[in-house]
């Protein structure tokens, strides 16, 4: 007999089906993903911490976990919802199911719910607090703890839980010193900066200025991650105070961090950017690029002004999806070069940002 | 951007490998040109497509696509530009052969959309190879080869198996795997001499590596996006046509889906394309390494089937680009809000399946390779695979709706492994049925896990796909073993019929009391990240419905289904009409059909498309979701006309003519009852329900008998039979009778068969035109030449025609369209058989007259009257041109099949020619079938039967007058030489060489006439037929034919009109334009 399992939204609907991985309840946002694959990178993507992701296609898990497409060290999610998952999966990659993978992670799953439905249901309400419950007891008791936890639920503290308390070095010794500021960053992004050469020095969110400049980078990159950029008015504010002292970078979560170190503003979006498709043209190079999304904040068009210079927007709702600054090395972009999941028409970006700020770089290769 | 007159060109007949999807395109094209302001000539021989109705385009050409009629029209027209990729390798051909001999440049046309050097690379295997190098993609080790003995050489260095591809061809014609030397030398032989260009690539074998293909775009600005990636179930081996294809690629990581995805775009860059192209690659499936295989630098097959299973118009968008627009300036059309900048996301999953004719020609060779067999296609969509995958299985319309009743129980394992290993059509049932044992085997799983294990050995479809049929399999052998309402529910959900799970489970009760109502899901580009404007549905069973109803305006218009022998892209158009009739009318048309290729299935047709099988449980949902005021089924050929009764019994409305007259059209007795009621003759005959009954029946009427099963389409299954002994022969080779379809069995009449298609009120009859046949009755309707307005029928007798159709209309209480087809046999009027729908003919009819007769049909069905409508009533005037319908056969894609014309339908499209004259319209109708003509001084080889070698005598001497040499064996050379006429000896194949075939094979001949009343297969005149066939030579079966050919051959046809032209009729050679 299937495990009974379900999925209810602080406006009170309920979507049921059966469930997988750990029993119990999974507390988080409710969000979609509408990428056809990469549901490995997805699931270890930090910036899905304290997130219910559900898959809006149906079938996930055919060609298994491989460990390789992995982003982080662990499960990201809180808790996933799937139309139909795979029992036998085919990749010669492939090292163990994803019901095996997801029962070792313990991240509680819904399968066999109309995905379709709590995806329009996202789309129209907009991002919700939401609880997923795996077995009767935790149906029992989920719409009484989902009510408890939205009358004190907040994005804060989800960088802390997944970026390094510790700074380490990527990448060999010889090519040029980039400092990562990590608020949850991808592998991916670790593989494109030392592909072009660089050794990263990766530095907790909450690193001092000091500590960022101490070994003289050529460059300083702030990484993506989870939640909303205003919760972290610490790393804003360190931000600030390199302006001008070394080129910054950012990506995603970076990307609005360095936009509210430079007195732009961010807001909510309705029900978020997360997926593999989103058309985003490039107005300095007028061309358009189909990129990797995953945030649920935006940076205001509207604020970038004085030096800052919008310079990528996204077709499909106008919202400001890069700037540069006018006289300083200064770029950051909303969505993600480095792809993995997604499609890897940005993956210049890294390299066209350090060439314009006079940084050696290797030939890009080809994502393994 | 200022009006220019922009040329368009069609890709012609249908054949196999190219169908109704250019059709799609072509009608998006134009459309997309108008809507920027443009002027649209559109040159096409095709009448059964919308893209040649007068309303589609401002200047159309009923014309043959050759350079010399397109020259003409050229020059006529002056058009500013031409859009070449839109018709298919055929229209593509043309571009470049139009570009080769300076007529572009001539009349200063410029080529718009991917640069003519852009086609010429890709199609060019060597420049293409090279290219792919240069810019580092992978490609087949491969050589290209202009003779044999370079095909050997290389095969001697590199060994079997290879591939032969041959360059400029459609569909892979001359292509194919090859094992051993005596294979390539025939298949070489094949390629070199399909090759437009002689020119054959020969490749290392893939085989057994997944094919994936995308669908790509690119604007003039160098954007570029992906519409959509394919698999193939099959791999690398069997040709994409033929192959089962899934959207999305399933078994792909996010790693290769983008690394695909970036070669893609690498290419189509490397090569400027601007527009859609299409890219084949062979992916490793144990090292994630890819190979390209080939590229389609226009819209095609696959770009149909990915806009259907997208909702991204492929077409619509690649034209617009052509005009020099950017992707993130086209408005997206189907969000209505974003841009056409976008990669369709999908939350379901799109199968697609082929259609094959082999239940037609039992002769055929049935096994799949790169040459592509299949005449058309079947989609399913579905929340899983195995409910797209079931739709796509019971959407053939095969009686097939289940993967394990197919046929295949008393086979033995290595029968069932032989099909698994070398794939025919039934591969995927084979692997079921070999699935089925393994599950019946024990409780564990182990027994399934290793027959997958060893069919994968075998044939290299991925376990995922055999552990996703294995799951089917189990469902289906738990509903036989006694079904738990949780296995009904799983049924329904994985996109069984009604029908199926009752048979299966055997529980009529149970099945009836789980079946809930349709939920209907929209395609939406964006797995519903946005909300969508476009009406375009799929049924998914236990989900929430997001139908937008019609209270009281919807009307359901039930489609024909995948494109087949005898129910072509013809009937696409009448429901295509229908539904333009109905939005016309102030009705909400909804179709519902299941074919991706056709214009029907745009979902700009209609106000909901419902992609869906047509069958009963999905136009009830339709009808009952959108709150319907009745389902019409007079459009969609047999498909749908077969729904009446069940439909009928669900209490489902019908509109127009009901279950009543279908029955009594159907039903042999009810018919000849009304028949002798209106004292209207027919051949006589009777109903057998058993071949004994059968024989008796033909004795007492007298040989030559028509035998035919009732209720069926496309004349499958008749046959002319001369004597008891084919009477045998055809008992023991046809389906069994059953009880509810007996076999007719009627006295053959050997006269002039004559069609009619008309619109009945009640009161009030509409006939545009009377058709009449080339070839004598006997050989199938859809394979005769046909002429309007009729040649040789006087008026009197078309008089009692006009009577005997009212009359007939009448008594089968018909409300709507009427197909009628008579004998006339010694000056007296046979009635054949009634059809109470469209045929084959209305667009044609329709085309020639200007009388929209499916939009008459449709508002009489709607409760409108012909006297209220501007069409007129009676008999419509005959036009002062004629035109003239010649059949297409696809026969060098049939290996093995025979050529003889009969009652049962062999062609797969047709052409159009129109003249002042009968011989100018027959002289363009053979032209544009492709049916090369000898000059003068042709050779023409002769064989004929005895019985009508004295009739054949004066026809053979007109050739001979003409300059043409006619060849001929003994027999047939003493009877021309008795006329004095001269002839070349030639042995027949028994005396030895020199010999006929040999003389074919060496293409020493430029036509052949081979008249074979009432022979069948394995004599020598099949050898010659077939062998004419593979070379390439035109091979007239029948005398009339024969006759036709030269009166055309005699004349001197006018110069190309547009339909607008012969409409008004605008004799003015003068400006043309507006």
């Amino acid at each position: 007999m299937a495990t009974p399992a379900a999925l209810f939204l602080a406006d009170g609907s309920r979507f049921d089906g059966h469930g997988l991985g750990y029993h119990g309840i999974a507390l988080g946002e409710a969000v979609f993903y509408t990428g056809m694959t990469g549901y490995e990178e997805a699931m270890t993507d930090p910036s899905y911490a304290g997130q219910i992701l559900t898959f809006t296609y149906p079938l996930i898990g055919n060609y298994g976990i491989s460990g390789s497409a992995a982003q982080y060290a662990r499960a990201c999610v809180a808790g996933a919802v799937i139309k139909q998952i795979s029992y036998h999966p085919s990749h010669h990659l492939s090292q163990k199911t994803l019901p095996e993978w997801l029962d070792e992670q313990r991240i509680p799953t819904l399968v066999g719910a109309d995905t379709r439905a709590i995806t329009i249901a996202l789309r129209e309400h907009g991002t919700i607090w939401a609880a997923l419950a795996v077995g009767d007891e935790a149906l029992e008791r989920a719409e009484r703890t989902l009510t408890d936890f939205v009358r004190t639920a907040t994005t804060d503290g989800l960088v802390a839980g997944v970026a390094t308390p510790a700074p380490y070095l990527e990448g060999p010794p010889g090519g040029p010193r980039i400092t990562l500021v990590d608020c949850g960053v991808k592998r991916a992004i670790l593989r494109d900066l030392t592909a072009l050469g660089a050794q990263v020095t990766v530095q907790p969110y909450d690193a001092s200025p000091e500590m960022l400049l101490a070994n003289d980078p050529a460059a300083i990159v702030i990484s993506p991650g989870p939640g909303d950029p205003t919760d972290l008015p610490q790393t804003i504010a360190t931000l600030r105070t390199l302006v001008g002292r070394v080129p910054l970078f950012g990506v995603c979560l970076g990307h609005q961090l360095l936009a509210l170190a430079l007195g732009a503003a961010t807001f909510k979006l309705p029900y978020g950017h997360r997926g593999g498709n989103q058309p985003v043209k490039d107005l300095l190079r007028n061309e358009v690029l189909v990129t990797a999304h995953n945030h649920g904040y935006a940076v205001d068009a509207a604020t970038l002004g004085g030096d800052l210079v919008p310079t990528m927007t996204n077709l499909n709702d106008g919202t400001n999806e890069g700037f540069c600054h006018r006289s300083l090395p200064i770029a950051a972009v909303q969505f993600h070069p480095e792809a993995s999941p997604g499609p890897s028409d940005a993956r210049h970006l890294f390299a066209q940002w350090f060439a314009s700020a006079g940084i050696p770089v290797a030939p890009l290769t080809p994502a393994p | 951007m200022a009006r220019r007159n922009i040329m368009v060109i069609g890709s012609g007949p249908i054949v196999i490998g190219q169908a109704a999807e250019f059709d799609y395109a072509g009608v998006q094209a134009c459309r997309a040109l108008r809507e920027e302001g443009h002027r649209v000539v559109l040159v096409n021989s095709n009448p059964a497509t919308i893209m040649t109705d007068p309303d589609v385009a401002d200047a159309v050409y009923l014309e043959p696509l050759t350079v010399r009629s397109v020259e003409q029209i050229i020059e006529r027209e002056r058009p500013d530009a031409l859009l070449p990729t839109l018709g298919g390798q055929t229209g593509l051909n043309l571009a470049v052969e139009l570009g080769r001999a300076g007529v572009l440049e001539r009349y200063n046309v410029e080529l718009l959309g991917t640069p003519i050097d852009t086609i010429e690379l890709a199609e060019d295997r060597e420049r293409f190879k090279e290219k792919m190098i240069e810019i580092g993609e992978p490609v087949a080790q491969s050589a290209i080869v202009t003779n044999i003995d370079e095909g050997l050489a290389f095969a001697l260095e590199i060994g079997y198996p290879l591939v032969v591809r041959p360059a400029y061809t459609l569909g892979g014609t001359g292509g194919g795997v090859v094992y051993t030397e005596e294979e390539l030398r025939e298949r070489l032989d094949a390629g070199l001499n399909a090759s437009l260009i002689h020119q054959v690539l020969l490749e290392v074998s893939l085989l057994g590596w997944k094919e994936i293909e995308y669908e790509v775009l690119r604007d003039s600005a160098n954007n570029c996006i992906i519409v959509c990636n394919m698999e193939n179930i099959d791999p690398v081996g069997v040709h994409t046509g033929d192959s089962i294809v899934v959207a999305p690629s399933q078994t792909l990581s996010d790693v290769e889906y983008q690394m695909l995805r970036t070669s893609s775009l690498n290419v189509i860059r490397a090569l400027n394309v601007q527009g859609g192209c299409n890219i084949q690659f062979a992916l490793h499936p144990d090292r994630s390494e890819y190979a390209i295989i080939e590229v389609n630098p226009r819209v095609s097959r696959s770009s149909a089937l990915a806009s259907k299973a997208t909702g991204y118009p492929i077409a619509k968008i690649s034209t617009r680009i052509a005009l020099g627009q950017t992707l993130d300036t086209i408005p997206n059309p189907v969000t209505g809000v974003t841009t056409a900048a976008y990669e369709p996301t999908l939350d379901y999953v799109v199968v697609k399946i082929p259609r094959w004719p082999f239940d037609k020609f039992p002769l055929a060779d049935t096994q799949l390779g790169t040459q592509m067999k299949s005449t058309g296609e079947a989609m399913g969509i579905g929340r899983t695979f195995r409910a797209a995958m079931l739709k796509a299985l019971r959407g053939l319309d095969l009686k097939r709706d289940t993967l394990t009743e197919a046929g295949f129980e008393a086979w033995s394992a290595s029968e069932l492994e032989a099909i698994v290993v070398r794939p025919t059509h039934d591969r995927l049932f084979a692997v079921c049925e070999l699935l089925r044992r393994a599950t019946r085997e024990g409780d564990s799983d182990g027994a399934v896990a290793a027959c997958i294990a060893h069919v994968h050995e075998l044939c290299d479809i991925d376990a995922f796909w055999l552990y996703e049929f294995a799951s089917l399999v189990a469902l289906e052998e738990r509903l036989r073993a006694g079904a738990s309402d949780a296995d009904i529910d799983e049924a329904f959900v994985c996109g069984y019929s009604a029908q199926a799970i009752e048979r299966l489970c055997r529980d009529a009760g149970a099945v009836a009391a789980r079946r809930t109502g349709g939920a209907f899901r929209m395609v939406d580009t964006a797995a519903a990240e946005f909300p969508a404007r476009s009406p375009y549905y799929y049924l998914s069973r236990g989900e929430s419905d997001e139908m937008r109803a019609t209270p009281d305006r919807a009307v359901v218009v039930v489609g024909s289904g995948p494109i087949r022998i005898g129910q072509g892209i013809e009937f696409d158009y009448s429901c295509v009409h229908a539904a333009w009739a109905l939005k016309n009318a102030g009705f909400s048309p909804v179709v519902v059909n299941n074919n991706p290729e056709t214009v029907s299935t745009d979902f700009d047709v209609s106000d909901a498309l419902v992609f869906e099988p047509p069958g009963a449980d999905e136009v009830e949902d339709a009808y009952r979701a959108t709150d319907a005021l009745g389902v019409m089924l007079a459009f969609g050929g047999q498909t749908a006309i077969n729904l009446a009764g069940e439909l009928s019994r669900r209490g489902v409305r019908i509109v127009g003519s009901d279950r009543a007259s279908v029955d009594m059209a159907e039903d042999r007795e009810q018919f000849d009852a009304a028949l002798q009621r209106l004292g209207v003759a027919r051949p006589e005959g009777k109903a057998a329900r058993s071949f004994r009954e059968a024989r008796a029946h033909a004795r007492e009427l007298g040989f030559p008998v028509l035998v035919r099963p009732s209720f069926v389409l496309g004349g499958r299954g008749m046959e002319i039979v001369y004597n008891e002994g084919q009477l045998a022969s055809y008992a023991e080779s046809a389906p069994p009778i059953l009880p509810d379809a007996p076999l007719l069995v009627d006295k053959y009449l050997r006269g002039l068969e004559v069609e009619v298609d008309a619109v009945f009120d009640g009161e009030d009859i509409l006939i545009p035109g009377i058709f009449e046949h080339i070839e004598r009755a006997g050989i199938h309707s859809g394979d005769s030449i046909s002429v309007y307005p009729t040649q040789t029928v006087d008026a009197a007798m078309e008089e009692r025609i006009v009577r005997v159709t009212t009359a007939i209309a009448k008594e089968l209480r018909i409300r709507g369209l009427i197909n009628i087809q008579f004998v006339i046999h010694e000056g007296q009027l046979y009635i054949i058989e009634a059809n109470p729908r469209a045929s084959r003919t209305v667009p044609i009819i329709q085309k020639a007259t200007g009388v929209n007769l499916v939009a008459a049909a449709t508002r009489i069905a709607l409760g409108e009257k012909l006297r209220d409508m501007p069409y007129g009533t009676g008999l419509h005037p005959r036009t002062p041109y004629v035109v003239v319908k010649v059949p297409v056969f696809s026969f060098s894609k049939m290996r093995g099949v025979e050529t003889v014309l009969g009652p049962e339908m062999k062609s797969t499209g047709e052409v159009l020619g129109i003249d002042d004259s009968f011989a100018g319209a027959l002289r363009k109708g053979f032209i544009g079938a492709g049916i090369r003509l000898p000059g003068t001084g042709g050779r023409i080889l002769v064989s004929i039967a005895d019985e009508e070698k004295h009739a054949a005598v004066p026809v053979l001497r007109r050739y001979a007058d003409l300059g043409h040499t006619l060849v001929a064996t003994a027999g047939t050379r003493d009877v021309l030489e008795a006329a004095g006429i001269a002839s070349e000896a030639i042995n027949k194949i028994a005396d030895g060489s020199p010999h006929v075939l040999e003389l074919i094979h060496q293409r020493k001949v430029d036509l052949v006439i081979n008249d074979a009343l009432g022979q069948r297969e394995l004599t020598d005149n099949y050898r010659i037929r077939r062998a004419a066939v593979e070379a390439g030579i035109a091979c007239l079966t029948s005398l009339d034919t024969a006759k036709a050919l030269v009166t055309a051959l005699e004349t001197v046809p006018g110069a190309p009109r547009s339909l607008q032209e012969y409409r008004n009729g605008a004799l003015s050679t003068g400006d043309v334009h507006g």
